[in-house]
C-alpha cells in the first residue's frame, strides 16, 4: 500500500500546471516524431535534450519520457494510413492496419490501437509501481562494492544490443568505455586523453555525443535514402463497434504481457515486442489464414505491445539504473544531465521526481489517448511537409541545442563530429547502442571501482566477500557464456542434422 | 517556440555587445557603473548549481544596490577552469566580474597537471560571499563519539578507517590532509568524486566509517537523527548545528570550508572594485538576502578585497605545501 500512497505524491507532483503542460508537450512532439518516418524514438529524444536543459528535473524527464512512449502511438498513424511505418515498432501493423483502412476501417483500426496502447501503458506503469517499492527499500545495501557488480550486469548486457555481429558489438563497447576515460582522473586528479583542451576536462559531455549519434546519423541517413509519394488511405468512424472491440480484449491482455515482459529484458527492441504479439495472434486466432487481410486482432495485439514495452522498458531504468535500449539511454543521460543517478537511490533521494515521474506515465497515456483519436487528420497532414525543408530545420535545431548545453561551440563540432561518425559506422554494421551503454556506465563503474578499492585498500576480493555482489557477479557470468552454450548447441544440432 | 526564444535571446545579446563596444571609451570609471550599461556575472558552474543560486541571489541585489542591470552568464566546465581562463583574459573595466570558488580557484593554477593559464595576479578580488564549513560526521551507533575518538582510531590502525570526500582535491581532501598533517593519524579516503550528495547514502549505509561534507549537506539528516556530527571546522559554532562543538573547542586548529567570492579581472580600476565590493557587502546586510542564503544552509562571510586576498595567499600556501600529498 506504501507504493499507492507515494504514486499519490506523484500524482500531486505530475498534476502540477507546469508538469501537466510539459506531459502535454512531450506527448504532441512524441506523436509528431512518430507520425514522422526516418525519425525514431531515440533520434527524437536526442534532438530534443537540450529543450529540456534549463527545465526542473521532473518537467525534463517527464517531458522526454512522454515523448518516447508518445512516439508509439504516433507510429500507428502512418502504418494505418500510408502503409508506411512511422516507427520501427508499428512496422508490423502495416499488414493488417492499411488491409483494414483499405476497407474503410481506418477509424476503427486507429481507435482500437490507441486503447489498446492505453491499457499497455497503464499495464506497464502499474508493474513498475509494484517493482519499485521492494527495490527502494534495499537502497541502502547498494555502496560502491555493489553498485560496481550491478554495473558489471549492465555491461554484460552489451551482448543483448549486439545485433548481428558480436564482434562489432564488442569493439563498439569498448571504444565507448575509451571514450568514458576521457577527462580527470577520478581519484589521481589528472587529465587523461584531454590534449590540452580545457572543455574535455570533464570528459566528453555525452548530450553532444547522443545527438550526434542517434540524432544526426538517423537524420543524414534518411536524408540520403529519400521517400516517395504518399497517398493516403480514406478515414472512416473512429468508433469501433461493438463486435471489434469483443474481438480486441484479448489480443490486449496477450500484448501488455508481452511488451511489459520484453521491456524487462535489455536488448529486446519495441519492434520485437509487436512482432511477438502479431505472431501470438496470429497462433491462437481461430482463422490464422485471414491475417494479413484486415485483421483487428493483427492491429491492437502489436500496438499493445508496443506501448507496454515502452513503459516497461523503463522498469529497469527506474530501478536499477540499466538502460535496457537506445531510447532509454538517451532518457538515462537526461537523468543524469540534471544530476540523477536512476537506480533504487533515486526513490530514497528524490521520490518526488521518481513517483512525479512515473504518476505523469498514468497521464501522458490520458493525454496521448485524447490527443490521437480526434486530431489524427492534423498529424497526417504535417506528413505534407517536404523532407528537405524538414530535415534542414531540424539540423539548425540540433546545432542550437548542441550548443545550449554548455553555451560553447565545442559541443556542436563534438556533435557533428560524432554524427560523422555514427553515419559512416552504421552503413558498415556497426551497432550503435552498446557504444552509448559503455560511454553512460564507464564513468560511474570506473568510480565504483575505484571507490571499493579505497575502501579495501586495493583488495579485489571485497568483491567476492560481499554476498549481494557475488551474487551479481555470478548472474552477470551467466549473462556473458549463456550465449556462448546456445551457439554451441546449435551447431551440434547442425552437426547431428547433417548426419542424418 | 523555444527556438524563437534563444534566437531573440541571441539578438539582444548581440545588440547589447553592439553598444557596450561602442560606449566601451567613453565610459570613465568615475561614472561606473554607466546608466543603462549592464554588468555581466560570469559562472563558472552550470545552472542550478548551489554557486548559480548563490550568485544569482548576488545579482539581483547588485542590480537594486547599482541601478544596473546585472546579468548572469553560466560558464561552466573543468571546475570552473573554462571560466577563470576566460575571466583572467577579459577586459578591466567594471562591467564583467565573476564567481570564484575555494578550493578550485586556487588549486587550480598551483596544480601543474592543470596547465592553468592564469595565476591569482591575473585577478582582483572583490569580496568573499558565502562560506560552507567543512563537518565530519559518523552514524549514531558508530564507536567514534567524538572527534578525537575517531583520530585516534586514525592513528592506531593506519588507512584502516574509511572515510569520504567529494573528490581529490576537494575542500574535504584538503581539510583531511590537513588534519593528518596536525596530528599523525592516516585515514582511508574514499573519493566520490561525482559530489558530497553521492556519498551519502554509502554512508548512512554503513559502507564507509565517517563523512566529510559540508554543514548544508546534512543539515535533513541531522535532524532525523540518522547522522551524529562530530566537528565544525570553523572557529564559531554554525548556526545549524548550536549543539556540536568545533574543531577548535577540540583541541584541533583546523578551519576549513567550501567559499565562494568575486573577482573582476586584474587591472580594473581600484575605485571600482571598492564600489562594488561596498554594494555586495550591502546586498549581504539585507534582511532578504540573508534569509535567502541561510533556507539554503548556508553561512554569509563578507571579507573585503585586501581581506580575501589575505584568505586566498594563506589557502595557497597551505594547498602548496598538501598537493603532492593529495596526489599520493
Amino acid at each position: 500500500m506504501e507504493s499507492f500512497s507515494n504514486l499519490l505524491m506523484g500524482f500531486s507532483v505530475a498534476l502540477q500546471p507546469g508538469n501537466l503542460l510539459l506531459a502535454f508537450l512531450g506527448s504532441a512532439l512524441g506523436t509528431l516524431i512518430g507520425v514522422l518516418p526516418g525519425i525514431g524514438p531515440s533520434a527524437g529524444a536526442a534532438i530534443l535534450i537540450p529543450l529540456t536543459f534549463q527545465m526542473d528535473p521532473t518537467g525534463a524527464i517527464i517531458m522526454l519520457t512522454a515523448l518516447f512512449y508518445g512516439t508509439q502511438y504516433g507510429g500507428t498513424i502512418t502504418s494505418v494510413l500510408l502503409n508506411v511505418p512511422g516507427e520501427a515498432a508499428s512496422a508490423i501493423t502495416c499488414l493488417d492496419g492499411y488491409e483494414l483502412a483499405k476497407q474503410g476501417k481506418a477509424g476503427t483500426a486507429l481507435s482500437l490501437a490507441a486503447i489498446g496502447s492505453f491499457i499497455g501503458g497503464l499495464f506497464a506503469t502499474i508493474c513498475l509501481v509494484l517493482a519499485a517499492a521492494p527495490l527502494t527499500k534495499m537502497a541502502l545495501q547498494f555502496g560502491p562494492v555493489e553498485s560496481f557488480a550491478l554495473l558489471t550486469v549492465g555491461l554484460s548486457l552489451v551482448m543483448g544490443l549486439a545485433g548481428k555481429s558480436m564482434v562489432k558489438a564488442l569493439m563498439m563497447g569498448v571504444l565507448g568505455l575509451l571514450l568514458s576515460m576521457v577527462g580527470l582522473d577520478p581519484v589521481r586528479g589528472m587529465p587523461r586523453f584531454t590534449f590540452g583542451r580545457l572543455e574535455l576536462m570533464e570528459g566528453l559531455d555525452f548530450v553532444p555525443v547522443i545527438m550526434g549519434i542517434f540524432g544526426l546519423a538517423e537524420v543524414l541517413a534518411n536524408a540520403e535514402e529519400g521517400f516517395g509519394e504518399i497517398t493516403l488511405a480514406k478515414m472512416s468512424s473512429l468508433f469501433p463497434s461493438r463486435s471489434d472491440l469483443k474481438r480486441s480484449v484479448k489480443p490486449i491482455i496477450r500484448g501488455s504481457l508481452i511488451g511489459t515482459g520484453l521491456g524487462l529484458i535489455p536488448g529486446m527492441t519495441g519492434s520485437a515486442a509487436s512482432f511477438l504479439s502479431y505472431i501470438t495472434e496470429k497462433k491462437s486466432s481461430k482463422t490464422p489464414e485471414k491475417f494479413g487481410t484486415g485483421m483487428v486482432e493483427g492491429v491492437v495485439g502489436p500496438e499493445t505491445a508496443n506501448n507496454a514495452h515502452a513503459n516497461g522498458a523503463l522498469i529497469p531504468l527506474f530501478t536499477l539504473g540499466i538502460p535496457s535500449s537506445p531510447t532509454v539511454a538517451v532518457i538515462m543521460g537526461a537523468f543524469m544531465m540534471h544530476g540523477l543517478v536512476p537506480g533504487p537511490f533515486l526513490f530514497t533521494e528524490h521520490p518526488d521526481i521518481a513517483w512525479g515521474v512515473i504518476a505523469s506515465f498514468v497521464i501522458g497515456n490520458i493525454i496521448l489517448l485524447i490527443l490521437n483519436l480526434p486530431l489524427i487528420r492534423i498529424w497526417v497532414k504535417i506528413l505534407k511537409i517536404p523532407y528537405g525543408l524538414l530535415f534542414a530545420v531540424i539540423l539548425g535545431f540540433m546545432v542550437l541545442g548542441a550548443f545550449s548545453v554548455n553555451n560553447s561551440v565545442f559541443d556542436i563540432m563534438i556533435m557533428l563530429g560524432f554524427g560523422l561518425f555514427a553515419f559512416f559506422m552504421k552503413k558498415m554494421d556497426f551497432p550503435m547502442a552498446p557504444l552509448i551503454l559503455t560511454l553512460i556506465l564507464g564513468p560511474q563503474m570506473e568510480r565504483a571501482l575505484r571507490q571499493s578499492l579505497e575502501i579495501s585498500q586495493g583488495s579485489f576480493s571485497i568483491f567476492i566477500e560481499t554476498p549481494l555482489s557475488a551474487i551479481l557477479f555470478v548472474l552477470a557470468v551467466i549473462i556473458l557464456i549463456a550465449p556462448a552454450f546456445k551457439s554451441l548447441r546449435k551447431r551440434k544440432e547442425k552437426v547431428s542434422g547433417e548426419g542424418a | 517556440m523555444n527556438c524563437k526564444k534563444s534566437h531573440g535571446f541571441m539578438v539582444t545579446v548581440a545588440v547589447a555587445a553592439l553598444f557596450a563596444l561602442c560606449l566601451a571609451p567613453l565610459s570613465a570609471q568615475a561614472s561606473w557603473p554607466a546608466k543603462g550599461k549592464s554588468i555581466q556575472l560570469w559562472i563558472g558552474y552550470a545552472a542550478g548549481s548551489g554557486t548559480d543560486a548563490g550568485a544569482r541571489l548576488m545579482a539581483a541585489g547588485l542590480e537594486k544596490e547599482l541601478g544596473v542591470s546585472i546579468v548572469p552568464m553560466n560558464k561552466p566546465g573543468a571546475s570552473s577552469q573554462i571560466m577563470y581562463s576566460e575571466l583572467a583574459k577579459a577586459k578591466g573595466d567594471g562591467y564583467v566580474f565573476g564567481t570564484i570558488n575555494f578550493p578550485s580557484a586556487v588549486v587550480s593554477y598551483i596544480d601543474p597537471d592543470r596547465k592553468a593559464t592564469y595565476t591569482k595576479k591575473n585577478f582582483d578580488l572583490l569580496a568573499l560571499h558565502i562560506v560552507d564549513p567543512g563537518i565530519i560526521a559518523v552514524l549514531p551507533n558508530s564507536p567514534y563519539k567524538t572527534l578525537s575518538d575517531l583520530v585516534a582510531a586514525a592513528k592506531a590502525n593506519p588507512r584502516k578507517v574509511t572515510i569520504t570526500t567529494s573528490g581529490i582535491q576537494s575542500d574535504e581532501h584538503f581539510a583531511l590532509l590537513q588534519l593528518q598533517e596536525m596530528t599523525g593519524a592516516q585515514f582511508a579516503f574514499v573519493h566520490f568524486s561525482q559530489g558530497a550528495a553521492a556519498a551519502i547514502a554509502p554512508f548512512l549505509g554503513g559502507k564507509v566509517d565517517a563523512y566529510t561534507g559540508n554543514v548544508a549537506d546534512v543539515i535533513a539528516q541531522y535532524k532525523a537523527g540518522q547522522v551524529r556530527i562530530l566537528g565544525v571546522m570553523d572557529d564559531v559554532r554554525s548556526r545549524f548545528y548550536p549543539e556540536v562543538p568545533t574543531f577548535e573547542e577540540q583541541g584541533f586548529k583546523l578551519y576549513n570550508s567550501a567559499n565562494r567570492g568575486y573577482a573582476v579581472p586584474a587591472g580594473t580600476p581600484k575605485a571600482i572594485v571598492d564600489k562594488l565590493s561596498a554594494a555586495m557587502k550591502k546586498v549581504m546586510e539585507s534582511p532578504e538576502h540573508m534569509k535567502q542564503v541561510e533556507d539554503m544552509g548556508l553561512t554569509l562571510r563578507y571579507l573585503n578585497s585586501e581581506q580575501y586576498s589575505k584568505f586566498w595567499d594563506d589557502y595557497a600556501e597551505t594547498v602548496k605545501r598538501l598537493l603532492p600529498l593529495s596526489k599520493e
